[in-house]
């Protein structure tokens, strides 16, 4: 592998992404010149066959009905019925409301598989009511932002599927890697409230809600289309009766029943939500189709295998190679999104990643974490626009906001390495289907 | 022209749409079929060329609206000179990258036909069919680019809707 190449095709790549070529070109451009530069054969062919083959698979039919359900469900009633049949248990907490951005992400995060999604279907209900009580905006702003990108973490989740098709491996068990350390990251994040609450009594206010047992339990009532799609969605998975594509089918059988039920599916919002759900999945196949090219290009250049040799000789340990990784990919995540992140980085990594002997699910979950990290990292950080445009902040205060949350995320990647069972144990119970 | 150009991109746009409905329709079925115990051969294929199809039908419809991502951070940066000339130069790689993948699908959608090639699944369906919807939808998205390249030198392209739908991906 001369070096020279590489450099060029890397130079080629940056080069492509920083002009705005967009995104799935760029990596079609770089493919293609690494297949011209280091194979005779039939380039063109070659590129549509793979392309073909790779878009028109079974299992990827997963992503736009997950895509789909999460539209129907951002247009219904849900989040609102949420908020009312959160808030009331929320007040006994140290830091009342400000638990329903975090716990309402994580429920929603487990209906949808999009971040952004999540924070503003939560935001839209969760911003004027908390506003209009009075909680500090510095906290509503920052756990939003946080808890939002469970929506990556907690399954379904869009990311995973891509990294899943990516990575060859299984969906059903990443979704099921996810929800341990989604369900920590939760509880740390609402751990940083409860603190900051006791040490700041005074800025938190009053609830002068006052509701018997009953009233609370009924009003709990609220949440039950919620968990009635999780377990439709998730436990199918998990009991092994159905495949990540056939769950998402009940997801998105689920969402339009469910916003049919409550009235709020009309001709106009079924058609918007179909076209939002086909552009929004036209746009992730395009990035797809570049970098199922490019991994194609990849292994006639040999360079993954390459620098899995290289780092492979440095004789780092795992945890500095995952800390090295971790770096890396927040640096990353400050210019990309996370899926082209994602597939970017995973056709020249795999190699490494298997030859550290990481475990591939692992490995997704630790990804998934870190692109979590790079959404709310300025200056490129999804969660950070969505939350702009709802509060009018500066994207600054925002980001100052999500900081404590961030470095909770970097106590979790810390407590998943050390702990890797968190991530794997589940996965390993599962009966898988394919 | 352009009227007719619009109206092709939209079409194919809500063509993708009822793919997407169709695909689910699929997925449905195979499911009930493993239920009530019935079985409709090469559900799983269609589902998969149905999908192709959404994604690739959809392509110049999504660049219309603006969805399509880039990285605009440097771009945004630039002074307005520069700034349109980096932009002609992006329309028009992008353009040479689709005409050359355009070129290419419909070459496959050709070899497929007449080496009559079919299914290796259980539906047995000649590749050329699906394949041609794909191809289309990516001579289509050639066609848009070369527009908006004409537009931008003309200085006559118009921003893409700013979209202030929380719906991104992540």
């Amino acid at each position: 592998m001369d070096f020279f190449a590489t450099a060029f095709l890397l130079v080629a790549l940056f080069g492509l992404l920083g002009m705005g070529l967009w995104i799935g070109l760029s990596l079609t451009a770089v493919a293609w010149l690494g297949m011209e530069l280091f194979t005779t054969r039939p380039v063109g062919q070659l590129m549509v066959n793979k392309i073909w083959e790779s878009g028109s698979s079974w299992t990827l039919t997963a992503l736009p009905l997950f895509i789909w359900m999460g539209e129907i469900l951002f247009r219904s009633k849900l989040s609102e019925d949420m908020f009312r049949g959160l808030s009331p248990w929320m007040a006994l907490l140290p830091g009342r409301l400000l638990h329903t951005n975090i716990i309402g992400c994580t429920i929603f995060a487990a209906i949808s598989g999009s971040s952004a999604a999540t924070c503003a279907t939560i935001g839209k209900i969760t911003i004027p009511e908390l506003r209009g009580r009075g909680y500090p905006e510095f906290m509503t702003v920052g756990t939003l932002a946080g808890a939002g990108t469970l929506g990556l973490l907690i399954p379904p989740s869009i990311i995973m599927i891509v990294y899943g098709v990516t990575a060859e491996v299984s969906i059903g068990q990443l979704f099921i890697g996810g929800v341990v350390p989604g369900i920590l990251l939760a509880g740390l994040f609402s751990g940083y409230v409860m603190v900051w609450a006791v040490l700041n009594p005074s800025r938190v206010p009053a609830e002068n809600i006052r509701m018997r047992l009953l009233d609370k339990i009924r009003a709990g009532r609220h949440l039950l289309p919620a968990v009635g799609l999780i377990l439709c969605v998730l436990g199918s998975i998990y009991a092994g009766i159905a495949t990540a594509t056939e769950s998402a089918a009940f997801g998105a059988l689920g969402a339009l029943i469910l916003s049919w039920l409550q009235g709020s599916l009309n001709r106009a919002s079924f058609v918007d939500a179909l076209m939002g759900a086909t552009r929004l999945s036209c746009m992730i196949a395009l990035i797809l189709a570049g970098a199922s090219f490019l991994t194609l290009s990849m292994g006639f250049t040999g360079l993954p295998r390459h620098i899995a040799e290289w780092i492979g000789g440095l004789g780092l340990s795992p945890w500095m190679l995952i800390a090295a990784l971790m770096v890396f990919y927040i640096i990353l995540g400050c210019f990309l999104d996370g899926i082209s992140m994602v597939v970017l980085t995973m056709a020249v990594f795999l190699p490494t990643v298997e030859k550290a002997g990481l475990d591939l699910i692992w490995f997704g979950i630790f990804i998934v974490l870190v692109t979590e990290m790079a959404q709310i990292t300025p200056p490129v950080g999804f969660n950070l626009f969505v939350l702009q445009g709802m509060t009018g902040h500066q994207i600054t205060f925002i980001a100052r906001a999500a900081v404590p949350l961030f470095l909770l995320m970097v106590v979790a990647v810390a407590l998943i390495t050390l702990f890797p069972e968190l991530v794997t144990f589940l996965p390993q119970q599962m009966i898988v289907r394919r | 022209m352009r009227g007719a150009l619009q109206a092709l991109y939209r079409a194919c746009g809500a063509l993708a749409g009822a793919a997407l409905v169709l695909m689910l329709t699929m997925i449905t079925l195979n499911i009930a079929g493993g239920v009530f115990g019935f079985f409709i051969r090469g559900l799983d294929a269609y589902a998969g060329y149905l999908m192709a199809a959404a994604s690739f039908l959809a392509l110049a419809y999504t660049l219309k609206a603006g969805e399509h991502i880039r990285v605009t951070l440097l771009l945004q940066r630039l002074p307005v000179g520069l700034h349109r000339g980096v932009e002609i130069t992006c329309l028009a790689l992008a353009a040479a990258i689709t005409g050359y993948f355009a070129w290419h699908s419909v070459d496959m959608v050709y070899i497929s036909w007449r080496i009559g090639d079919v299914s290796q699944a259980t539906d047995q369906t000649p590749l050329w069919i699906p394949q041609s919807l794909m191809a289309f939808g990516v001579v289509v998205l050639f066609v848009a680019f070369v527009e908006e390249t004409i537009d931008e030198i003309m200085g006559r392209r118009k921003a893409p809707p700013k979209t202030d739908e929380p719906a991104h991906i992540e």
